[in-house]
């Protein structure tokens, strides 16, 4: 796989949708891709973060976009899926799953096909847009997985202190 | 009879490490002569370390490193007589020494170690420092040969077959990755998981009783489980010495920069200890060793005018103690001055002066954060600094700490850890859909809350607390229960980890400890014991408090595990502003 990636110019971007919009990411971003299940909570964390789930073993925090985007709530369906990403942070990997209502394709494109992000006007925080795809009349935001999931960001979420004066 | 060649690799292998570990020894323990040259103790270890290296180099017939560890020997030997002063460039010879021997010993058990220049010229100058001033008191020539004594002892290889097998015998200990032993450890975690799905099963089928096959099967495969798992545990443990030794010079460096004298005793090396606790304790024992220093040890004068002895002392002791691992930090400097600590607790909105505190309860406000660090530190007994550091350090091992202390004649921090933190003996409660895993050596007791009398209005009530109307007292979150005729703090867990939702009919309160604290966490429902392997929660939840890890449980869905010691703590500040309100 690794080789063939690297030999071809060609970039993959994984779409999903939220809040009846398609966005994309980087196909290398994602680890797997799982069905949606029941999480555990995480006491006074920021509601963005749903909870964490065991993938195989390993405890992994979720992240709910819809909420942290300011998107209105979805429901749960058979569709809605977590998306596994893998996220760097002082040099280690981490695993964060991302909460989609589903999931769409797999595109093949050029790099000349992916625009730069444009400078207002989106319903994410710019910061967060990677590139942008123009499909027919529709447009597809890339987003960047290591800015929304960076460790950093979703810390910077936690009010919480201990209570203890 | 010869030696074959497998067993003489299998010596040089021993050989290469235990040389490599001995050099490291050598080393710090000469960084500490150069600061306390009065210690003949220290030098005679140097000399022994030495002694063994040129012995084990000899016997393996590596005659010019055996030659050159003698230069270095004879040197040592001319100090511990004392026919040498020691001075700053013979204790810098000496390191450059063991600078040499870590590439000759290496390059000798590769067979490719040829003498150069530069490790004549290091013999030379050894030699000329050995024979210093009073060179013509040191009658052995040093020509470049084996002295007498080196010479008697140079017997061909095969020989000193003793010698070899109790070096071989060293060999029968293999050393093993740590990440294979982690490997080893999850995957142990794993089965242990899968068993508590069967029992589970099991309990669900009702199978426990009918199916007796199935039973004996589980029963049997239970024990030899947990004798699997304890021995994957003890695999883990290290002797806990080469992580302490460092201690060594971390003390004399910050006496040293105070203009004091101390040293660092340490006992129990050999104790064996989880091999994850070594690097989580070392900063918590860090500031715990630095502030004895800073603030326990006094001045030379001021020991020597109280009949102490000027240079301090403190002891490092490790030993097992029925389950847990005990490690002590003693020093014999100024103690901690209790009045002066109240005071500033009291300063500080910690305590009241009415309050009647025990002495655990004072010392224990030096882990408070900041708790010296308003005023000069020294003007009180000090020890604030960085201890709440330790305190936390220690709670997420799950261990205790205790103080002892005597004014004047110094004070004895008492750390308790249990002997493993990879897998836990839990209690397992619910509230609503989530389950939360306690640690059952912090469980005491259980209770069904509607047996046990609700304090709550009472107390509430005389304090006038605004707005507590009776259905609110029903619902609220926290407040006292009555255990036997005391009052016992306690808490909603529903309410205290805002999970919202209405609980059920039935609610039991938990009561846990940490210390001598005791509170009751209030839950929906009690599911019993498990065997929990921790999990890291990740560094997203580093900080979450009440919170110290996660397991997988039975049913494959991730449960946290409760930090009780900031549960307790969280539950008595809760319910005394309730009290003072």
């Amino acid at each position: 796989m690794e080789p063939l990636d690297e030999a071809s110019p060609e970039i993959q971007i994984l779409t999903f949708f939220l809040s009846e919009e398609e966005y994309g990411v980087n196909i290398k971003a994602v680890k797997e891709i799982i069905e949606y299940a029941t999480m555990t909570k995480i006491p006074a964390s920021p509601p963005f973060i749903r909870g964490v789930i065991n993938l195989r073993g390993s405890v992994v925090p979720v992240i709910d976009f819809a909420k942290k985007f300011g998107f209105p709530e979805s429901q749960v369906t058979k569709r809605t899926c977590i998306v596994i990403a893998e996220v760097e942070h002082d040099g280690r990997k981490n695993l964060v799953g991302v909460i989609v209502d589903r999931v769409n394709q797999v595109m093949d494109l050029l790099p000349s096909e992916i625009e730069p992000p444009p400078t207002f006007g989106t319903p994410v925080q710019n910061d967060y847009i990677g590139g942008l795809i123009k499909r027919d009349k529709n447009f597809i935001l890339i987003l960047d997985f290591d800015k929304v999931l960076s460790l950093d960001e979703l810390k910077s979420g936690f009010t919480l202190v201990s209570p203890v004066p | 009879m010869d030696i074959n060649a497998e067993e003489r690799q299998l010596v040089l292998k021993t050989f290469l490490i235990e040389s490599g570990e001995r050099l490291s020894e050598m080393e710090e323990a000469l960084v500490e002569f150069e600061a306390s040259p009065d210690n003949l103790e220290i030098l005679d270890k140097i000399f022994r370390s030495a002694h063994t290296l040129k012995g084990n180099s000899l016997s393996l017939e590596f005659d010019e490193i055996g030659k050159f560890i003698h230069g270095t020997e004879n040197l040592l030997q001319k100090l511990r007589i004392r026919e040498v002063e020691v001075t700053g460039e013979i204790v810098t010879l000496l390191l450059q020494s063991i600078d040499m021997l870590r590439h000759m010993i290496p390059d000798g058990v590769a067979g490719v170690f040829v003498m150069q220049p530069a490790h004549l010229e290091l013999i030379r100058q050894i030699e000329s420092a050995a024979n210093g001033l009073k060179s013509e008191e040191t009658s052995q020539p040093q020509t470049g040969g084996l002295p007498q004594g080196a010479e008697k002892r140079r017997r061909p290889w095969g020989r000193r077959r003793e010698d070899i097998h109790e070096l071989i015998d060293k060999t029968r200990s293999i050393r093993v990755g740590s990440e294979k032993l982690d490997r080893l450890l999850n995957l142990m975690g794993e089965i242990t998981l899968s068993q508590g799905r069967i029992k589970e099963e099991l309990k669900i089928r009702n199978d426990l009783k009918k199916d007796s096959f199935l039973q004996d099967i589980y029963t049997d495969t239970d024990p030899l489980l947990t004798e699997l798992q304890d021995q994957i545990m003890k695999l883990r443990m290290v002797p806990v010495g080469p992580s302490l030794r460092h201690f060594i010079r971390v003390v004399r460096d910050i006496a040293k920069s105070h203009d004091k004298l101390a040293k660092l005793v340490i006992e129990g090396e050999e104790a064996e200890i989880d091999s994850t606790f070594i690097e989580a304790l070392r900063d918590p024992l860090t500031h715990m060793i630095r502030n004895a220093v800073d603030h326990g040890i006094e001045s030379p004068e001021l020991r020597r005018g109280g009949g102490k002895n000027p240079c301090g002392l403190l002891t490092l002791r490790v030993y097992h103690d029925s389950g847990s691992i005990v490690i002590q930090l003693q020093d014999d400097g100024a103690g901690l001055r209790k009045k002066e600590i109240l005071q500033k607790a009291v300063a500080l909105g910690l305590a009241k002066e009415s309050n009647r505190l025990s002495d655990q309860d004072i010392y224990r406000f030096i882990f408070e954060p900041g708790f010296s660090t308003s005023e000069k530190i020294t003007d009180i007994s000090g020890r604030g600094v960085g201890m709440d550091v330790v305190q936390k350090g220690i709670d997420s091992l799950r261990g205790t700490i205790e103080i002892r202390s005597q004014e004047k004649k110094g004070t004895i921090f008492t750390i308790r850890l249990p002997l493993t933190m990879a897998i836990i003996s839990g209690f397992v409660v619910g509230v609503g859909e989530e389950r939360y895993v306690i640690p059952l050596d912090s469980v005491v007791e259980c209770l069904d809350l509607s047996e046990a009398r609700d304090f709550g209005n009472r107390v509430v009530s005389s304090v006038h607390r605004a707005g507590s109307g009776r259905k609110d007292e029903k619902e609220k979150g926290s407040g006292f229960i009555d255990l036997r005729g005391k009052a016992l703090p306690y808490c909603r867990l529903r309410e205290h980890f805002q999970l919202g939702g209405k609980a059920g009919t039935r609610e039991n309160a938990v009561v846990i400890q940490h210390h001598d604290m005791k509170a009751a966490l209030v839950v929906d429902s009690i599911y019993g014991e498990i065997q929990a392997v921790v999990k890291p929660l990740g560094e997203l939840f580093k900080e979450l408090p009440g919170v110290t890890g996660s397991t997988i449980l039975g049913n494959g869905k991730v449960g946290l595990i409760l930090e009780v010691a900031s549960l307790i703590k969280n539950i008595e500040v809760q319910n005394h502003s309730l009290l003072v309100k």
